[in-house]
């Protein structure tokens, strides 16, 4: 296709590849050099961008006090714990609808999706309500709990177009030699889905990770992610843009990280498994 | 709960409790975490509950709140407002998105790494989106207002998040930033799978470019135009981090979304009965769409 744009049609097709990449990724790296800039300079307009970098802000934020260290512990506490809590839920039910033909199975797949697309604040305020009632707000676990809300109906979307793809009539034959359908899961099924488990549960670790409305209302001072952490950055006397900025770009790199490994299924991901990248 | 269940071609028949073995679990657990909150939430709605005043219910009032909230108006100006971005955003989204993609399909040398790169801003948590917009939305030296200066665009003297006339668009092209990426991505993947003897045949037959487009390539991806964007719809509907750190809903009311009302019913103002009665609207406005989106555009799926 290329050989057909001619040379000024391919400089206009890198011109706009520039302007995609200056409009799209240039408000990232401004913030990024928010966080290592000197204090004086977080508003010196023209923009300036080359300075000499102080790392006050990353070293208050992470280094001494490292008020938000503990809440990017925190995060990541959050997020691990909501993947962990959503596999044996997800991937028993994801086997099932990809394998057997079950009525209603349809219905089924809309319901988890319309769980997906539901006002997260709606549940969330009551909820907060009941979990105070049962002495679990603030814990890691009250948060744990009500991402599978996300975590669930997710994984078992992404999980079942992998399973669709591994072909049936390995476990077939294996069951005609006698296995038992415990022993099939665990020694041929598992290990062929192993690929698809690891990005879904990937993904669903930036799902939690990015999910700031239950920490929000759920987490206390010592169980704050790290959101809600540089949230408090706002609530002090003359907002310390220098602090939210290391706190937030810490926030930022894990999701990016694990986009930019899983290039390949990022469209899948995207569309909880319903698009093929 | 009972159905014949059996493995596809071949497969020997399992008793039918099997799936449902594996599946009731996920549905026991969402089940409780979703419908006993809102169920909570239907009773509270009937009475009136502060909770700064009272750790339970402190009467029934009936349909006090339902009133309180609609002939108020905070239910019509809140739905309004969620509306109008959510049309607006998904719109400006699926169109730039949708150009980008025509763009990548181009196959450039670097086009790999661009289109890489250029899912950053939807892989980034809306609530830190809102940090970086409010830093680039500031009117003592944010680089947005500096830029709009320099191209001689007057701006409110407020700042554009403190003006009621823009505090919404400022909301929402934060969020055409960070979601038009998405768009650009699965629209050049659907692209990519259309068989290139197809759009070599048209272009044999002289179709213009806009034709092309109009009658081949987007038919051909109709299935995933429809997924992103009903995807894409809803999640604009459920609008809240952005709002949250961004306006904070104001100035005045002006950039009340449903999401963010809730939060500020229930959990600024601890009016629990208000923002259960709210929370009960637009769970009905919300599954109304839902309900249309599927009937209308979901019908191939699964």
């Amino acid at each position: 296709m290329a050989t057909q744009n001619g040379r000024l049609g391919t400089a206009a097709l890198y011109a706009s590849m520039l302007l995609l990449l200056f409009v799209f990724i240039g408000p990232i790296i401004w913030f990024v050099l928010l966080s290592i800039r000197p204090a004086d300079m977080f508003f010196t307009m023209p923009p300036v961008l080359v300075f000499t970098p102080s790392w006050d802000s990353i070293n208050y934020a992470f280094g001494d006090p490292g008020n938000n260290l503990p809440q990017l512990l925190n995060s990541f506490i959050v997020a691990a714990g909501a993947v962990l809590l959503n596999l044996p839920f997800s991937l028993p039910a994801a086997y099932a609808l990809s394998r057997f033909r079950i009525k209603g199975r349809k219905h089924l797949m809309m319901w988890y999706l319309g769980l997906l697309m539901a006002p997260p604040v709606a549940f969330l305020i009551p909820y907060a309500i009941l979990a105070s009632a049962a002495g679990i707000k603030g814990s890691y676990l009250s948060m744990i709990l009500i991402l599978q809300t996300l975590t669930i109906p997710f994984s078992i979307w992404l999980l079942r177009s992998f399973i669709d793809e591994v072909p049936v009539e390995i476990e077939e034959a294996a069951r005609v030699d006698g296995a038992s359908t415990a022993t099939i899961l665990m020694r041929i099924v598992l290990p062929l889905i192993l690929p698809g488990l690891i990005v879904t549960s990937m993904f669903a670790f930036v799902f939690s990770w990015n999910n700031a409305a239950f920490p929000l209302v759920l987490s206390n001072r010592a169980t704050a992610t790290l959101p809600i952490g540089t949230l408090r950055y706002f609530g002090t006397a003359g907002v310390t843009w220098g602090f939210i900025a290391a706190a937030a770009v810490a926030a930022m790199i894990p999701p990016m990280l694990i986009f930019l490994a899983l290039d390949r299924y990022v469209v899948r991901g995207l569309t909880f498994g319903s698009v093929k990248g | 709960m009972s159905s014949t269940s059996t493995l596809p071609r071949r497969g020997r028949r399992l008793p039918s409790y099997v799936p449902w073995l594996l599946i009731t679990p996920s549905i026991i657990l969402l089940v409780a975490l979703i419908a006993f909150p809102l169920l909570f939430a239907l009773k509270n709605s009937f009475y009136f509950w502060n909770l700064q005043m009272s750790p339970t219910p402190m009467g029934f009032i009936g349909w006090g709140n339902y009133e309180m909230a609609l002939s108020g108006g905070l239910f019509a100006g809140a739905l309004y407002n969620t509306l109008l971005i959510t049309v607006v955003g998904t719109a400006i989204e699926f169109v730039l998105g949708l150009a980008i993609a025509l763009l990548l399909v181009r196959q450039l040398p670097g086009m790999s790494v661009t289109r890489a790169l250029l899912i950053m801003p939807t892989t980034i948590a809306p609530i830190v989106v809102g940090f970086l917009f409010r830093y680039m939305y500031d009117p003592g030296g944010g680089l947005i207002p500096w830029l709009l200066a320099s191209l001689g665009i007057p701006l409110p003297a407020a700042g554009l998040l403190g003006s009621s006339t823009t505090a919404l668009w400022a909301i929402l092209f934060a969020d055409v930033w960070q979601w038009t990426p998405f768009f650009a991505i699965v629209l050049y993947a659907g692209l990519l799978s259309i068989p290139s003897d197809i759009i070599e045949a048209a272009r044999i037959d002289r179709t213009s470019p806009w034709a092309m487009l109009m009658r081949i390539k987007i038919p051909l991806i109709k299935k995933t135009v429809m997924i992103v964007i009903m995807l894409r719809f809803m999640q604009l509907f459920n609008t809240f981090d952005l709002v949250l750190v961004l306006t904070k809903g104001g100035p005045g009311a002006s950039t009340r979304t449903l999401g963010y009302s809730l939060y500020q019913y229930g959990l600024v103002d601890f009016n629990i009965g208000l923002a259960s009665a709210m929370t009960w609207l637009m769970v009905i406005v919300v599954n109304a769409i839902i309900a249309l989106l599927v009937f209308f555009a979901f019908k191939e799926l699964d």
